[in-house]
Parts: C-alpha cells; sequence; structure tokens
C-alpha cells in the first residue's frame, strides 16, 4: 500500500486532463504545457495505453523522457522516442484530420471555447501584447477535440473593475472554439469537431449540445457552484448532472511525482492556489 | 557573391552578418531553448543593424534580445517567451505594446507553408480548414477562396522568402554543407525558401569528413559559414551543451526594468565590444562548459543543470 494519503491541486489537474484521453488517440500539444505533458504519460501509464503520443515542440514519437524539463524543445523530449517527425509532417497530420486531441490554453477563454493569447485588449486598443499562439490557431481548426484549460480561473480587481479568465467574448480569437465572431465551425468549414472540455482550477465544463457554450459538467472537491459563478464572466449553464470530479489514486499521485521530479508542473498555479489539498480516498 | 564562391564558404562573423541589410526579412532558425543563433544574434545587435523584419516560429531569447537592442522593426512569429520557466519575453512585449514594433503574429502551420511555397517556386500554396481566427486579421494578404476541385473553402497564404536566414549547427565544412542533428526545427525548410542562408557551426570541418557524417542541407543553399563554438548559447546545441539555465535567468533578470537597464546590465556586459573569448570568461569559463556539457554524464546532472539560476 502506497504511503501517499494526499494531493495537491496541481496533481489533481494533471489527472483530469489525463481523463480526457481515450485509448487509442494520436496526441499533440504545443510548447509551454507541462500539465498536459505529464497527463499524456499518466493515461499512457493507466486508461489509454495506446494512444498515440507526438511530443510537443520537438515532436518526439512516443518519447519517454528521464524526467520533465522546464522548457519544451529538449533532448529529455526525445529519450527513448522511435524517431523526430518533420515540423510540417506534423501539421499535416492535423490537415488530414489526424490529430485526435490537443490541449490548448489560454489567458482568455470565452464561453464558446476561443482562447486569446495574443493581445488584451483587442488589436485597436493593445494593452497587453501575450506570446503568441504557436500553432494553436490553425491546429484548433483541424483536430477532431480540443481541451482547454487554465489554472487561473479567479476573478481580479483592477483599476478599470473585475478582470476575468473566463470570458463572454475574447478580446482576440486566437484558437478557434465551437463558434466565433465569423461564425460556427460549420459555417467556416472546418473539419475537427471544436473543443471537447475545458478544464479549470474551479471546475471541469463540456459544451453544450445545442448553444454550443460551456457548461459545468464538474465541481472539484473544495469548490461550489457560487465560486465558479463569481469567478466567470458570464453565467455558464450548469448541468443536470452536476457531479464532483474523482480524485487520482495514491499511484496516479506517486507517478506524477516520480516523472515530475523538477515539480515544473507547479509553475503553472500562482502559489495560493498550490496550498489547496485533497485528502485520497482508502486504498484497496 | 565573389567573396564567399563556392571552394570556400568560410568566413568571420563580422563579414557575415554585414550581409545583412536594414529592414531585412530576416528568418530564425532553431526555437525556444533550441540551437537558436545567438552569436549571429549577437553581431547583429554589435552592427546596430536596424528595422530587422523577423521570420520565425516559436522562439524566446534571440527575438527578445534583438527587440530590446532595438533591431526590430516587424515581428512575424508565432511565439517569443521563455514557457513556464521564466515566462513572458518582456523586451518583445514592451516594443510590441509601444508600436515600435508592428505586431505580425503568425501560426506555425501558415508559416511554414509560406515556407514552403517559397520552395515550391509557387506563388501561394492553399490550406484548408482555417477561419475564425483573429491571426487572419493580422494577415490581410491572406485570401480566402472556394476550391475549384470539390467547391470547399480554402485560404491562400502567399510565400514568404526572406532575404536571409540564420542557422546554427553542429557542422558546416568549408565547401558550405551543413549537418545539423535533430530536432530541426524549422530550419530544413527556412534553408531551401530563402535568398540568402547564413550559418555558424559548433566546428568547421573538411569536405572529407562531412561525407562520412552525410550533410543535411547541402552547400549549394548556403551563402557563407562561421565557425562559432558554443555559439547557441545559452540555447541548447545538443550533443555538445545543454540549455544554460542560470544564464537566461540572469538575461531575463536584466530585462524586468525596461529597455535602458537591460542594455546596461545585459547587453553592455554581454555584447556590445565583447568578442567570443572574451564571452565566454563573462559566462563562466570552463566550470559554466563543464556544467552544461554534464548532461551526458547521467540523469542527476542534466537535472541540475536544469535547476540552477533564480531570475527573482
Amino acid at each position: 500500500m502506497s504511503r501517499i494519503s494526499e494531493c495537491t491541486i496541481d496533481e489533481l489537474f494533471v489527472k483530469l486532463m489525463a481523463n480526457t484521453i481515450k485509448d487509442g488517440e494520436v496526441i499533440f500539444y504545443g510548447g509551454s504545457s507541462p500539465l498536459a505533458m505529464i497527463a499524456v504519460y499518466l493515461a499512457k501509464n493507466t486508461n489509454a495505453p495506446n494512444l498515440v503520443h507526438i511530443g510537443g515542440n520537438p515532436a518526439g514519437l512516443d518519447p519517454k523522457p528521464p524526467f520533465l524539463p522546464p522548457t519544451t524543445h529538449d533532448w529529455t523530449m526525445l529519450e527513448h522516442a522511435l524517431g523526430v517527425l518533420p515540423i510540417d509532417y506534423v501539421f499535416d497530420l492535423g490537415s488530414q484530420g489526424k490529430i485526435d486531441r490537443m490541449f490548448l490554453s489560454g489567458a482568455q477563454i470565452d464561453m464558446y471555447g476561443n482562447t486569446n493569447v495574443t493581445i488584451i485588449g483587442g488589436l485597436e486598443k493593445m494593452k497587453v501584447k501575450l506570446p503568441g499562439g504557436g500553432g494553436g490557431a490553425k491546429l484548433s481548426c483541424d483536430i477532431k477535440n480540443g481541451v482547454l484549460w487554465t489554472t487561473r480561473h479567479r476573478v481580479r480587481q483592477s483599476s478599470r473593475g473585475k478582470v476575468y479568465t473566463i470570458v463572454p467574448e475574447v478580446d482576440f480569437v486566437t484558437a478557434v472554439g465551437h463558434k466565433t465572431p465569423s461564425g460556427s465551425r460549420e459555417e467556416l468549414g472546418l473539419i475537427g469537431n471544436g473543443p471537447e472540455w475545458a478544464i479549470t482550477n474551479l471546475g471541469v465544463f463540456d459544451f453544450e449540445e445545442k448553444t454550443r457554450a460551456m457548461r459545468l459538467r464538474y465541481l472539484l472537491p473544495d469548490t461550489t457552484i457560487d465560486d465558479v459563478l463569481e469567478n466567470t464572466g458570464f453565467e455558464p449553464a450548469v448541468h443536470s448532472d452536476l457531479k464532483v470530479v474523482e480524485l487520482p489514486t495514491s499511484a496516479d499521485v506517486e507517478f506524477i511525482r516520480n516523472f515530475d521530479s523538477l515539480e515544473i508542473r507547479k509553475r503553472e498555479f500562482p502559489p495560493e492556489e498550490l496550498e489547496r489539498k485533497f485528502t485520497l480516498g482508502t486504498v484497496q | 557573391m565573389a567573396a564567399y564562391d563556392i571552394s570556400n564558404k568560410v568566413t568571420n562573423l563580422e563579414e557575415a552578418v554585414s550581409l545583412i541589410k536594414n529592414g531585412d526579412k530576416t528568418a530564425l532558425g532553431g526555437a525556444l531553448s533550441l540551437r537558436e543563433p545567438m552569436s549571429l544574434i549577437r553581431e547583429i545587435i554589435r552592427q546596430n543593424i536596424q528595422d530587422l523584419h523577423i521570420i520565425g516560429n516559436a522562439h524566446g531569447i534571440d527575438v527578445d534580445m534583438l527587440c530590446g537592442a532595438g533591431s526590430v522593426g516587424k515581428a512575424e512569429v508565432t511565439y517569443v517567451g521563455f514557457e513556464f520557466d521564466f515566462g513572458i519575453a518582456l523586451n518583445y512585449r514592451r516594443v510590441c505594446e509601444s508600436g515600435k514594433v508592428k505586431v505580425l503574429e503568425n501560426n506555425c502551420v501558415t508559416l511554414i507553408n509560406q515556407l514552403r511555397a517559397s520552395a515550391f517556386g509557387l506563388s501561394f500554396v492553399a490550406q484548408k480548414s482555417f477561419g475564425g481566427t483573429d491571426i487572419l486579421k493580422l494577415h490581410p494578404e491572406f485570401k480566402v477562396m472556394e476550391s475549384p476541385f470539390n467547391g470547399e473553402n480554402v485560404v491562400l497564404v502567399p510565400p514568404i522568402r526572406p532575404d536571409v536566414a540564420l542557422i546554427h549547427a553542429q557542422y558546416a565544412d568549408t565547401l558550405g554543407n551543413i549537418r545539423i542533428e535533430e530536432p530541426f526545427a524549422s530550419d530544413i525548410i527556412l534553408a531551401r525558401a530563402s535568398e540568402k542562408v547564413i550559418v555558424s557551426a559548433e566546428k568547421i570541418i573538411s569536405p572529407e569528413e562531412m561525407i562520412s557524417l552525410k550533410p543535411n542541407i547541402p552547400y549549394f543553399e548556403i551563402t557563407a559559414v562561421v565557425e562559432a563554438p558554443y555559439g547557441a548559447h545559452p540555447t541548447n546545441c545538443y550533443p555538445n551543451y545543454a540549455y544554460d539555465r542560470e544564464h537566461m535567468a540572469e538575461y531575463v533578470k536584466a530585462t524586468k526594468g525596461g529597455l535602458e537597464e537591460f542594455k546596461n546590465l545585459y547587453l553592455n556586459k554581454y555584447v556590445y565590444d565583447v568578442t567570443q573569448e572574451e564571452y565566454m570568461k563573462l559566462i563562466g569559463g570552463e566550470e559554466k562548459t563543464k556544467r552544461i556539457e554534464g548532461w551526458q554524464r547521467g540523469i542527476e546532472e542534466w537535472k541540475e543543470i536544469f535547476t540552477v539560476g533564480d531570475a527573482s
């Protein structure tokens, strides 16, 4: 029996991301995505042993890194890989609809799952230049299923009032969700299905079939509907069968800690979020 | 190009970089923390080349340093930052927000297709399934049309033909053949798509030695080669050396107080009037090179490279 009896928010978060992966899927993610990277390894070790892993920026095929590095374009991410896929080949796989699932994050995420990692304030009134979207803009059109995530689902006070991460409409659409100001995915002729899930530090959302808008599907063990409403820039629908997420097993947590021994995963969270701890259930 | 005739493309850093003109479309090889052409970047800053139109996918210190030195006019890149190691690239952010640098953010897939259009010798390539993103608003040159074959909407993207591509390699030979180790990032397509290609290499070898290594960029694509050991530092150039996280932390710290402070704290110390020999001493000499080469001595030493350094 493992001695691990509790986990922190980052470890729970990895488990929630891993749960979205179905066995046999072709998975891709971009740079600056440690939680997604760990989630792929956890899924491969648990619920999706046959997933096909195209490892982010160096695009190693099924790599087995000895540890997670703080920056992705590193030879650690090619250790024990079957090889490196050329960059144009990876993107061509996307254009053919051969990437089943990709993880995308956003400084803003809106109700239809559009994400912004380019400009806060919009093109005409740029307030903040964000780092940029890498390949996300085009890949979000093509991938079969998207999984969005943010670790900053909290309202903040600024001199101009309340600032949200989850907003009614993003200031700039970098990666495409279900509906954009230019039209729906169907109208735009996009081949992918759009985001399937949005995972945040407060809950897990799906996208309601008719409205294609975010709908609260799961709470975290220490959050309430009110927490979610207070910290969201619009009033999301709540699923009639709202549940609380299941915690990772102690074996999952052990796996995460061993694999990410440098604790790169924790850097995605504001320090106060990392105080959140969850007591694991009895190990059978 | 008489100075770089086919029999010998080897030159020095100053001569090679003098081929770059103000305003040139300048494509950068490598990516993020991988094999960025940092010796060439530092020489561009020393020569005070201005108003560059930077072309690149996901980048980091290379673009940020050029922005901090005032060398950039347009940034046609897809990402500039330090991922979850050090986050936002502050110089890049500053010059974009002040309007000094025109933001032409692109996306990796499209950028690669535009380089492919150049390599194909075509006036455009068609992309499928690309709508709804505001990246299109930054690129009015992209055109939507209906495919004459099956009626689907396609987006036509024109070629990007860089005036010059800068690549750092593990090996070059005197004829200009280049051997780079995987991952290649965009380097191979950049060499095919650009007017001029300037390569810095860890080591220059003879054409005979190159035959046994097998080049992956042929000599006729290359304009000039320069020997520059540790020429990607502080990014990685495996198998020679890993990313120098300690130096990167010092860099990021130096960007925190604004452009003037950055010049004083970083460019004056490591770039302006600094020779390659001086640079190697300044970054920590043999103690430093031993550490960043230490990844080969086992997992624990490899990990240690990524735990030193503090940007706060």
